[in-house]
């Protein structure tokens, strides 16, 4: 298994919600989704690349063959779905810190949902009701939400500076636009390194990344060899 | 489907009903899917960095659905404590139900770049196209995937195993991942190159500045750039 | 809501930073427990030594300030030693029983911070059993005669019990030479104690204040909790005391019985080395080249200016640092501490005065992380009630900080004198409070917005050239001015050693020395 993928956690958390209340939660994400005030704490976190809400209602489990058995559920289901910079602790207690109002909006509804204060209650129903990712696939496992997000910032601003360059421009002037562009990218320039060990189970991560570094390096070695010494530059 | 799209990215959840059988050497169809996608987290990269577009993605397989039993404060919860005194049927009746699954599914959750108009069809094409050998790998074992013979018919099966996503929060941005990646190739750069060159007299940097343009090539989203996926530096 | 401490029940080390109460050298001692019963003998004559945190006062009917302090913690492995029953001991945060050197992946103690390079006693510790450091008992004095006199007693002590507890050799002193102790003491200026670290800096400013710590409300500002409407309130008791409410409102996670836990919190004790000549020259050589000078550039890596511990967000520049030197000439004691601890980052949410990776920005962060860019390009801005509070993200990762120098400068072009400082830090939460903000904020950037670079001063830096670290200064986005990179930081700070420790409350301290901690 695997919930980590470089700087991003997979995380799953399926919680039973009765089939006579789920309209209510859509109808509190279809708020959210109207007033994006609602979402403003989430957005401040800046912890997300992508999450999301999937209520599943009691008969609605996809069927795909009269060979397959119908499910006879009691509940619905909602389904939550999270890729998130940090470690499990600092994502969970980052929400019930900064938006804990938020967090009971959308769970209050769920059976046995403790609220999000006190921590260890709501650490607790978390972790009772998640499930592990078995194979979790990253884009860019080296960035962050942020990153990906000023990434864009520096990109459009060398685009714009390269458009603004004239060949007439004199030398202090180029001086003058290369420091507006920095500075405007002062929060932008964060260096993307290998992720710290978040949790123990970072361990596999690294583990792997460690085999793939050995395994790469006998490769090198193996093509170099059959060369006959021949690219001693490489 | 709108609840799949925020911007331009799109949030895919599929859940395939898993065939309730086993293999020749008893492993459950379940479990054999389990093991092959812990065998995609040893190949040098995961097969779905070849599919074009995929920002992040995951696979699970839901073996059944928890029973509440943690003590919770939830509304209807505690509802029937406002009774003056609580009769034994109806504090059991409170209690939270026990349900289980009558199949295990196959969980992917997705999400990629399917542009404003959220082009399923186009991305789950390009998955086909890219790693079809691999699909068969992990979904032959699904109910109804005996249909699946080509592009078409994938998308057909996929669309039959989508569930709406109720509420979809994209935290990040949405363009195309080529864009992203190249922007992140340009980030690492430019901070390299700021440091590196801090303080030279303006004619120097600006020659420097202009070979490290010439360079990196801000607009050729081809070459330089981060390959998707990249791990190491 | 306000409550009283029972001050006679907690050790003395909680609440006071003793340098701060005359007492400007300490020594540290440990011992490996070799018999359990005649160990919990040893631990009741020492209990009866131990100093509280009750007020002194000269009066009558009250308790007189003493001359040398005692305090005692135990490791995990001493607490089992000592024969704690199993169920208590399962009930001790995971991080504590697995002590210091197994988390060294999470603190980033790696390259020449790695264990194996620590000092003797630290190395050797939970690799060997007779090796194991159980017990820390921290001797704090007011003059070097007095320290002795409370090592005396001590050693008389431990001779005593020689059958039980032996002393533990192994602390790296001058010249590589091997101690049975760890010393400690002020930085020394005409004779007079300091409050400076090796590097020049003024040390031990604006410790958090809880609610129930005596005298809260004098200098609640700047060092509680920033609240709503700009007002200020102490931080949970909870968050430095176990059996107390804590600001998620419940008990923090303790093990069993209440009597075990409660008015006792787990210690941090990290002894790190001191690069003085590395640090001398990245600071002379960049400060040839940063526009606003050496000093300024020494005040950005902490946030504070090295003289006087004047913030950058009240005095940014030499000039503003003139008026506040010359306030905090004429201010009392009281008005001293206002002037170092009262402000917030609110009017530095860009990070031009002081930089988001400047060491007091990144151990405290105030309500400054509820913040957004802004539509000026490279500002950032406060975006109020975005958060339950606004000081949401910093209020659970807050640490008292117990620490003092060790060893002398003798040579400052030289890295491997005896040099650095012993920093014990108090929390109920090892997890949540100390490895977080070693782990995300002193060796990681994101929460920041600053990727991967880390905090200035204490970040286990790689100047070579695949992780080179660098940090950003930051400067007005109204400005015409760049912002300064410092490229290729090296470590000015390497980890020597250290250990988690449990600091029980007197109640439990007798209870330990009698045998009677009883879960059932």
């Amino acid at each position: 298994m695997s919930n980590i993928a470089g700087k991003a956690y997979a995380m799953n958390v399926i919680t039973p919600i009765r089939w006579t209340t789920a309209w209510l939660n859509k109808l509190i994400f279809w708020i959210a989704l109207k007033r994006p005030s609602t979402l403003r704490g989430l957005i401040t976190l800046s912890l997300i690349h992508y999450a999301r809400w999937v209520i599943i209602g009691k008969n609605q489990f996809p069927h795909l063959d009269s060979s397959q058995p119908k499910e006879k559920l009691h509940y619905s289901y909602m389904l939550f779905f999270s890729n998130f910079n940090g470690s499990w602790d600092q994502y969970v207690d980052s929400f019930t810190f900064a938006i804990p109002g938020g967090l009971d909006l959308f769970w209050k509804w769920n059976i046995r949902y403790p609220k999000s204060v006190a921590l260890t209650p709501f650490h607790h129903y978390i972790r009772y009701n998640q499930i592990e990712t078995i194979h979790y696939y990253n884009a860019y496992p080296l960035a962050t939400s942020n990153d990906v997000k000023s990434a864009k910032a520096v990109k459009d601003a060398l685009i714009q500076f390269q458009c603004q360059s004239a060949d007439d421009e004199s030398d202090d002037n180029f001086l003058q636009r290369y420091n507006a562009l920095l500075r405007g990218l002062q929060h932008d320039l964060g260096a993307m390194h290998p992720t710290p060990i978040v949790s123990m189970s970072a361990y596999q991560v690294e583990r792997r990344k460690r085999w793939h570094d050995g395994s790469l390096q006998k490769e090198i070695a193996a093509q170099q060899a059959a060369q006959g010494g021949q690219n001693h530059d490489r | 489907m709108t609840g799949n799209i925020s911007g331009n990215a799109y949030a895919l959840t599929i859940l395939s009903p898993i065939k309730d059988g086993y293999t020749p050497d008893e492993i459950a169809y379940a479990d054999l899917i389990r093991d092959r996608l812990q065998g995609w987290n040893m190949e040098h990269n995961s097969p779905m960095a070849k599919v074009p577009q995929t920002y992040l993605c995951r696979f699970f397989v839901l073996d059944d659905v928890y029973t509440e039993s943690l003590p919770g404060a939830g509304f209807l919860d505690t509802l029937s404590d406002l009774l003056p005194v609580v009769p034994d049927r109806t504090r059991r009746n409170a209690l939270p139900k026990e349900d289980h699954l009558q199949s295990r599914y196959l969980v992917f959750s997705c999400n990629f770049h399917g542009g404003a108009g959220g082009d399923l069809e186009g991305y789950l094409r390009g998955m086909w196209g890219a790693i079809g050998d691999r699909i068969r790998e992990i979904w032959g074992y699904c109910y109804g995937f005996e249909q699946v013979t080509d592009a078409d018919t994938f998308i057909t099966y996929m669309k039959k195993c989508q569930l709406p996503a109720a509420l979809f929060f994209n935290g990040s941005n949405d363009e195309p991942l080529e864009e992203q990646l190249k922007a992140l190739y340009l980030k690492q750069e430019l901070a390299k190159f700021a440091a590196e060159n801090q303080g030279l007299d303006a004619a120097t940097l600006r020659r420097n500045f202009q070979a490290f343009m010439q360079r990196v090539a801000p607009t050729n989203l081809a070459e330089p750039t981060w390959p998707a996926g990249k791990y190491r530096i | 809501m306000t409550q009283k401490l029972d001050l006679l029940d907690i050790q003395g080390n909680i609440i006071r930073a003793y340098g701060r109460f005359g007492y400007p050298m300490a020594r540290y001692v440990f011992f490996n427990i070799r018999h359990s019963a005649r160990a919990r003998e040893f631990v009741g004559t020492v209990t009866d030594r131990v100093t509280t945190a009750v007020e002194w006062g000269e009066g009558p009917g009250q308790i007189k300030q003493p001359d040398w302090t005692v305090n005692i913690a135990f490791a995990y492995q001493g607490l089992k030693q000592l024969e704690l029953p199993r169920a208590s001991l399962s009930g001790f945060s995971p991080e504590f029983i697995s002590g210091m050197k197994d988390r060294r992946d999470i603190l980033g103690d790696d390259g020449p911070s790695s264990p194996e390079n620590w000092d003797p006693i630290w190395a050797e510790n939970r690799k060997n059993r007779d090796k194991d450091v159980h017990i820390f008992i921290a001797l704090n004095a007011r003059l070097p005669a007095l320290l002795e006199e409370g090592y005396a007693w001590l050693t008389g002590v431990a001779k005593q019990y020689r059958d039980a507890v032996a002393i533990l050799n192994g602390h790296r002193g001058e010249h590589g030479a091997l101690y049975d102790y760890q010393d400690v003491k002020a930085v020394m200026e005409n004779g007079q104690p300091t409050a400076k670290e090796h590097f020049g800096y003024t040390d031990g400013i604006g410790d958090p204040v809880f609610e129930g710590a005596p005298n809260y409300d004098l200098n609640v500002r700047g060092r509680g909790k920033q609240l709503e409407d700009g007002s200020w309130a102490p931080l949970a008791t909870g968050e430095f005391l176990l059996g107390h409410i804590d600001e998620a409102r419940e008990y923090p996670p303790a093990p069993e019985p209440i009597l075990l836990s409660r008015n006792g919190t787990y210690m941090v004790y990290r002894k790190l080395h001191e690069n003085v000549a590395t640090f001398d020259a990245y600071l002379d050589e960049q400060g040839r080249k940063y526009p606003g000078g050496k000093e300024l550039l020494a005040a950005k890596f902490v946030g504070r200016w090295r003289d006087n511990g004047a913030p950058l967000v009240k005095a940014p520049d030499a000039e503003s640092k003139q008026k506040f030197d010359a306030e905090f000439a004429a201010a009392d004691q009281a008005g001293k501490d206002k002037l170092l601890s009262d402000f917030t980052f609110d009017d530095d949410m860009s990070g031009a005065k002081c930089p988001f990776s400047s060491h007091i920005r990144r151990i405290n962060p105030r309500a400054s992380l509820q913040m957004v860019k802004g539509s000026k390009p490279g500002s950032m801005i406060f975006n109020k009630d975005a958060f339950d509070t606004p000081g949401a993200l910093s209020n659970r990762r807050r640490i008292l900080r117990r620490g003092l120098p060790y060893g002398e400068v003798k040579d400052r072009s030289r890295d491997d004198g005896n040099h650095g400082i012993v920093i014990m830090m108090l929390n109920t939460d090892i997890n949540r409070q100390f490895e977080f903000v070693q782990q995300e904020w002193i060796n990681y950037g994101n929460d920041f917005q600053e990727g991967s670079d880390k905090e200035i001063l204490l970040g286990n830096h790689n100047a070579d050239n695949k992780f080179p670290s660098k940090a950003v200064l930051q400067v007005d986005p109204n400005s015409d001015q760049a912002p300064y990179m410092l490229s290729k930081i090296p470590r000015f700070i390497e980890t020597r050693g250290g250990e988690y420790f449990f600091v029980p409350s007197l109640t439990a301290l007798r209870m330990i020395a009698q045998g009677v901690v009883d879960p059932t």
